[in-house]
């Protein structure tokens, strides 16, 4: 069935359908407000009158580039590409502004590639296992897994705590507009249907770092402006040596796993799992202090992480017919249009196309990086585009994706007035980051929380032992992060105390 | 604004296409290519007919589809716009415009354009049971309807293979006997969650009814062992009744699929609990009537070929199930007097 799986694949056409896709894939990620989901919202009904093999290999192709393009416009522009690449920004626009952009981009590529390989490789070899593993996921320990991802806000935010939770606790309220899940009653709709569906993370995120990066560029208007870039334009290989890259393989095997881990849950997916895994990488790092200074590791971890959520996420869609996310759904539709039915059986009854997207995986991942390393001499002089020409077609195209999103001209003005909020938390030096992890897992702590509250009576707590292993998990970080805060808030404040006795 | 979108599309897929030189533009155009064989087959396949009606398509028509990509709502939605584009000769444009079970998209289009170009395609099950829940207050009649013309392959009530209840009946009194401890794993809003308040109030089952989320989140929970009955529909659970893993009790279907005659209606129980989810074009009320006539003539003669036949029974174990203007708007009727009957205890 391999074999048979691997010629489906290796025919000229599916050969170029993934090229196609993962080169599309690839421009709708880079573009801040495009993301990997409307590229394949796109595509999907062009794939209907495909073949099984074809079809399936061209979304995932699509998959792959788009959750990798994100990194392009993290790493330049400092607006992450799609959710996935939050996380990048952290050290990738560091680098970019001590001259290393292409340095940062090969790096980031790479180890996309890494990471979505050791994602195919845990999806061949582990299914089964890791079905069981995801089956045990329930109301409970989601409820847990919300808590602990949230504590990771004290990790995540470092010596000003308060900030971090004030942005937190506002994307986790923001996140409750809109119809409550269960009960479906409206919540702080003001009577408006377009209020119904509540805010989309898409809105939320171009809101919080395109829109404010342009505003907070407009200040310097009117300043003398040094146009020069310092920026290596000869690109050697991927920018990076390889005695460099060696050094990263432990951390690119630990994000990467973290990754697929939280792929394989559903519901919570790579904007979180990029984000997750660089704070570990932080916390875990003999330098933790260097990360945000604009060092590969930061990159390495973010975008390996996302990149394994890939093969995470195709675990429980293939082997148990579940979908964790927009994405997995459609892919899910996209095979059954073609009467391939994810679930246990799907091994006996298509085991060549289970096969053949693997191997398109494989492919897929090798066409990006070839792509994104020839791109990245190209993709650098976007630096050199003066900014006030560059950041208005950023915002145009931010407008669009916003429509696009669910074709509602309402969500422009969310985005509009997400980008005036972004603009005041940080003029007030409050972080917007946390405020996403707030947002994405407000709302599963809720729903998990009320389901739970449903259960108690017949299913109590003590039946769950991954709920107490998390729970315990979560007052360890609590204890730990908060301890190495307040230890670092000293710090800073003694050295101040020492500049100021020096003057 | 809408053509704005459409430009900025192109702009970006010729932007694509630019970037990534040869390899990719061949794919397209092969892709390109592929798909117009495609059309012209079927193009032969019907033969040209004359005009349905006094009115004559000749702009782009846009349809919106209430539910999102990849589900049973928008396959259908998107196989009769493919179908219509080969018969109309106009272009049939689908967008999805989701959230809150099709509600949101209804209330956006409910008083759209009425020049006979929009359409929305839903389900009827979310058309009847939003406002039976009192999601939304309009129902079918805030519409020109213009067809149902599909049906689904029914909600099935799934419990484990082990478990003790091989019948509806037999479930119902296990919960009689236990009552507040068999969990059966709901939506909240939809139509699962009229099938559970039916069997509360009308079946008198005594369920501790928990909320588990969308059919996909049902599955994981009634697989993981927090629930152990549920609703799933057919083509959901379909793997694991056949790997016996899972068993249906009844479908809630009014009658079994053509091509699953062994299902057990769950009405020859509860004579109430029929929840018949057919999908339906839709129309902004006040629209056109020569161009509602014109479509739903359309739409009863592309989904009489062999080809649409093949695909209903691929997709929902289905035959074609479709009506004429008339009897869209009694079969409308007759299951929002079914739903509105459940009100008091929704």
């Amino acid at each position: 069935m391999l074999l048979e799986g691997l010629s489906a694949v290796l025919q000229p056409m599916t050969i170029i359908l993934i090229a196609f896709g993962t080169a599309i894939g690839i421009i709708f990620g880079s573009i801040p407000g495009l993301t990997a989901t409307m590229a394949i919202v796109m595509f999907l009904p062009v794939t209907y009158s495909m073949e099984a093999s074809q079809g399936i290999s061209m979304l995932m192709s699509l998959y792959i580039g788009g959750i990798s393009g994100g990194l392009i416009s993290a790493i330049l522009l400092n607006i992450p590409g799609t959710p996935s690449s939050v996380a990048t920004c952290f050290d990738g626009k560091p680098m970019a502004d001590k001259g290393q952009a292409g340095k940062a981009l090969g790096t980031g590529v790479v180890f996309s590639f890494f990471g979505t390989i050791i994602g195919i490789a845990l999806l061949v070899a582990l299914t089964p296992l890791l079905c069981d593993f995801a089956l045990k996921f329930q109301a409970y320990e989601y409820c847990a897994l919300a808590m602990f991802s949230l504590s990771m806000v004290i990790a995540l935010t470092g010596k000003d705590m308060t900030k971090g939770l004030i942005s937190a606790v506002l994307g986790a309220l923001l996140a409750t507009a809109g119809l409550a899940p269960i009960d479906s009653k409206p919540r702080f709709t003001f009577g408006l249907y377009q209020m119904n569906n509540g805010f989309a993370l898409l809105v939320l995120l171009i809101g919080l770092f395109a829109i404010s990066e342009v505003m907070g560029y407009a200040e310097s208007v009117r300043r003398q402006q040094n146009f020069t870039v310092n920026n290596d334009a000869k690109i050697k290989g991927a920018g990076f040596t390889l005695a460099e890259g060696i050094k990263q393989i432990p951390n690119c095997i630990v994000s990467a796993i973290i990754g697929v881990a939280i792929g394989i849950l559903p519901g919570i997916g790579g904007g979180v799992s990029c984000m997750i895994s660089y704070t570990v990488s932080k916390n875990t790092s003999k330098h933790p202090e260097l990360y945000g200074t604009g060092i590969m590791d930061g990159v390495v971890a973010s975008e390996a992480a996302n990149n394994g959520t890939i093969g995470g996420a195709m675990i429980p869609l293939l082997a148990l017919g579940i979908p964790g996310d927009a994405v997995t759904a459609m892919l899910l539709g996209g095979l059954q249009v073609h009467n391939v039915a994810p679930g246990p059986l799907i091994y006996e009854k298509n085991g060549a196309v289970v096969y053949a997207i693997f191997c398109a995986m494989v492919v897929s991942a090798i066409f990006m990086m070839i792509f994104m390393l020839v791109g990245m001499r190209f993709f650098v002089s976007v630096l050199k585009v003066p900014k006030n020409f560059l950041l208005p077609i950023v915002i145009v195209l931010c407008g669009i994706g916003a429509i696009g999103n669910a074709n509602m001209l309402f969500d422009t003005y969310t985005m509009v007035a997400f980008g005036l909020m972004s603009y005041l938390m940080i003029k007030s030096k409050i972080p917007t980051v946390p405020m996403i992890l707030g947002f994405i897992l407000g709302p599963t702590f809720e729903t998990n929380l009320r389901r739970v509250s449903q259960l108690a009576s017949s299913d109590p707590f003590y039946h769950h032992p991954i709920f107490m292993v998390l729970m315990a998990a979560m007052v360890l970080v609590v204890i730990f992060s908060s301890r190495s805060n307040l230890k670092e808030a000293k710090r800073a404040e003694a050295a101040e105390a020492a500049a100021e006795g020096q003057q | 604004m809408k053509k704005a979108i459409a430009l900025s599309m192109a702009a970006a897929m010729v932007l694509g296409l630019t970037a990534c030189g040869g390899s990719s533009s061949t794919a397209a155009t092969t892709a390109a290519a592929t798909e117009a064989a495609k059309e012209t087959e079927a193009a032969a396949a019907e033969a040209p007919a004359a005009e349905a009606g006094d009115f004559t398509f000749d702009k782009t028509v846009n349809v919106y589809i209430t539910h999102g990509a990849g589900g049973d709502t928008d396959y259908m939605a998107r196989m009769l716009s493919a179908a219509l584009e080969q018969k109309l000769g106009v272009s049939v444009v689908c967008s999805n415009v989701t959230g809150s079970n099709g509600a949101t998209c209804m209330q956006q289009y409910k008083d759209g354009d009425k020049d006979g170009y929009t359409y929305v395609c839903s389900n009827t099950a979310a058309l009847n049971g939003n406002e039976a829940t009192g999601m939304v207050d309009f129902g079918y009649d805030a519409f020109e309807p213009v067809a149902v013309y599909g049906i689904q392959s029914g909600e099935n009530l799934v419990v484990n293979a082990d478990a003790p209840y091989n019948t509806l009946k037999e479930l119902i009194d296990a919960t009689v006997a236990n009552p507040g401890q068999i969990k059966l794993g709901i939506s909240t809003g939809g139509g699962v969650y009229i099938e559970a308040c039916v069997l509360t109030n009308l079946g008198g089952a005594q369920f501790n009814i928990i909320d588990s989320g969308d059919a996909s989140s049902r599955l994981t929970a009634l697989l993981g062992g927090e629930v152990d009955a549920t609703s799933l529909p057919y083509s959901v659970a379909a793997d694991y009744i056949e790997n016996g893993q899972l068993k249906s009790l009844c479908t809630l279907l009014s009658k079994a699929p053509t091509l699953l005659p062994d299902q057990e209606p769950a009405s020859a129980t509860i004579p109430e609990l029929v929840i018949d989810t057919e999908y339906v074009m839709l129309a902004p009320k006040g629209t056109d009537p020569a161009a509602v006539k014109a479509m739903n003539e359309a739409i009863l003669e592309v989904t009489s070929t062999d080809d649409w036949k093949q695909k209903c029974n691929d997709y929902s174990y289905q035959d074609p199930f479709v009506l004429n203007l008339e009897d869209t708007i009694k079969n409308l009727d007759e299951q929002r007097t079914l739903f509105q009957s459940f009100k008091e205890f929704l």
